[in-house]
């Protein structure tokens, strides 16, 4: 048995939170440093939110539900921070320094969060912080990899211009798409991302609804990697979005 | 009156949006979706209502006061919540400090669960999964994930050697992908 197969023999008690001390510790230095591990941990963390589900049923009493909106209401506001505002069309070096920036913005809000908590708190959470910083790191080799490819998405010429951007990298299935000017929704309807390969059907990479300027992002949605896009199309869905489009695309891309 | 007020459906993503911008209102259009899933497994571990009503304040707290811990790379919200409740739930059976930083789980689940009739629909089906397992493999899953035993616990327990209830509980878990993905 390799060390690999061994650590992926360890997951599923992983994931149950039954590893204790040094065989916990050992799983999690490894899923640092190994994304097929990654995958199949997120996987099995999804069998056992079918298993929590099955418990579903019981309602909780109205006075948990005054309780939590009273806790709420005094708590101080925040101030609202939006992923993408601004309507002037961008170029592709804005778009990617603009996401790098909501990257790296993200990583210290949090860790700024947790610099309030207990130093216990904190020793609990470094193993997260690891990993955010290993995603905030792969996002921006993404951004900036020689190897990804652009797509450009435009539906028209009378302006505003809808317009997408899909910035993809093969090896990781990483995506990072962002759209500009988009038309407003129905309330039951969704906008959903499609990749093409160059063979087989679409694939679902993603659900989005634009923000009140029009603008919307995908960051890192779940993809299968080492697939070669062809290209990258959007429909309108039903809310929940589809498995496969149910409409003709509202936009593709057209360069790669 | 707030964005999120004025839609009839809002979607998951629309109201964690809203609740990032400090919208009351959007956060108490999540309780109504969600509070029943919270309180129901943090009510199967700890089997005690006012001990769940305590999981479930500090659950939608938490993502108050952090909603940026949960976004679209977290997977289905839904079941993000139904696995980091399981967690806290457990770890407050065993009196110890939470053990998962909930910024590391991420579940990958389908289908897409956002509510109503498609929410119903998939809790048949996992039922329906859990009826049909045999009774010894149904019962080594629910021990280590409700009651938070270990696998050796449960060998302890149950008589049966350590391999037989690994064995049986990653078969479970396959099982219930399976009604998903067969």
């Amino acid at each position: 048995m390799s060390v690999h197969e061994q650590f992926a023999d360890d997951l599923s008690p992983y994931a149950l939170g039954a590893l204790q001390g040094e065989e916990r510790l050992a799983v999690e230095k490894h899923l640092q440093d190994c994304p097929d591990c990654r995958h199949d941990l997120a996987q099995l963390q999804g069998d056992l939110a079918l298993l929590a589900l099955s418990a579903s049923g019981p309602k909780p009493p109205l006075r948990s539900r005054e309780r939590l909106m009273a806790a709420i209401a005094k708590e101080p506001r925040r101030t609202p921070v939006r992923l993408v505002k601004r309507k002037t069309w961008w170029t592709a070096v804005e778009w990617a320094t603009a996401a790098a920036a909501v990257a790296v913005l993200a990583l210290l809000l949090r860790q700024n969060t947790d610099m309030r908590q207990s130093l216990a708190a904190l020793e609990a959470n470094s193993t997260g912080q690891q990993e955010q910083l290993l995603q905030a790191k792969e996002l921006i080799a993404t951004l900036t990899s020689a190897d990804a490819v652009h797509f450009t998405l435009v539906a028209g010429k009378i302006p505003p211009q809808p317009q997408g951007k899909a910035i993809y990298l093969r090896g990781t299935g990483t995506l990072v798409f962002l759209a500009s000017n988009m038309p407003e929704l129905p309330p039951q309807k969704t906008y959903e991302l499609w990749l093409i390969p160059t063979s087989g059907a679409p694939i679902p990479a993603g659900l989005f609804r634009p923000d009140a300027h029009g603008s919307a992002a995908l960051i890192k949605p779940p993809l299968p990697t080492g697939v070669e896009a062809k290209t990258f199309a959007i429909t309108v869905e039903p809310g929940a979005g589809s498995a496969a489009p149910t409409s003709r695309p509202i936009m593709v891309g057209i360069g790669g | 009156m707030s964005r999120a007020a004025t839609n009839v459906v809002s979607t998951d993503a629309m109201l964690m949006s809203a609740i990032r911008s400090g919208d009351e209102q959007a956060m108490a259009q999540l309780y109504e979706r969600y509070s029943s899933i919270v309180y129901s497994v943090a009510l199967r571990v700890l089997g005690d209502t006012g001990a769940a009503e305590d999981i479930l304040q500090e659950v939608f707290m938490q993502l108050w006061r952090s909603p940026d811990t949960f976004d679209a790379t977290r997977g289905s919200l839904p079941g993000w919540l139904a696995v980091i409740t399981r967690n806290r739930a457990i770890d407050s059976l065993r009196k110890r400090r939470p053990e998962t930083d909930i910024t590391d789980v991420i579940v990958s689940i389908e289908p897409d669960l956002v509510g109503g009739a498609e929410l119903s629909r998939a809790l048949e089906r996992i039922r329906c999964a859990l009826g049909g397992m045999p009774p010894p493999q149904r019962s080594a899953l629910e021990m280590a994930f409700f009651e938070g035993l270990t696998h050796t616990e449960i060998a302890e327990k149950t008589g049966q050697p350590l391999g037989t209830i690994k064995t049986r509980i990653r078969a479970g878990l396959l099982t219930l992908r399976k009604a998903f993905n067969p």
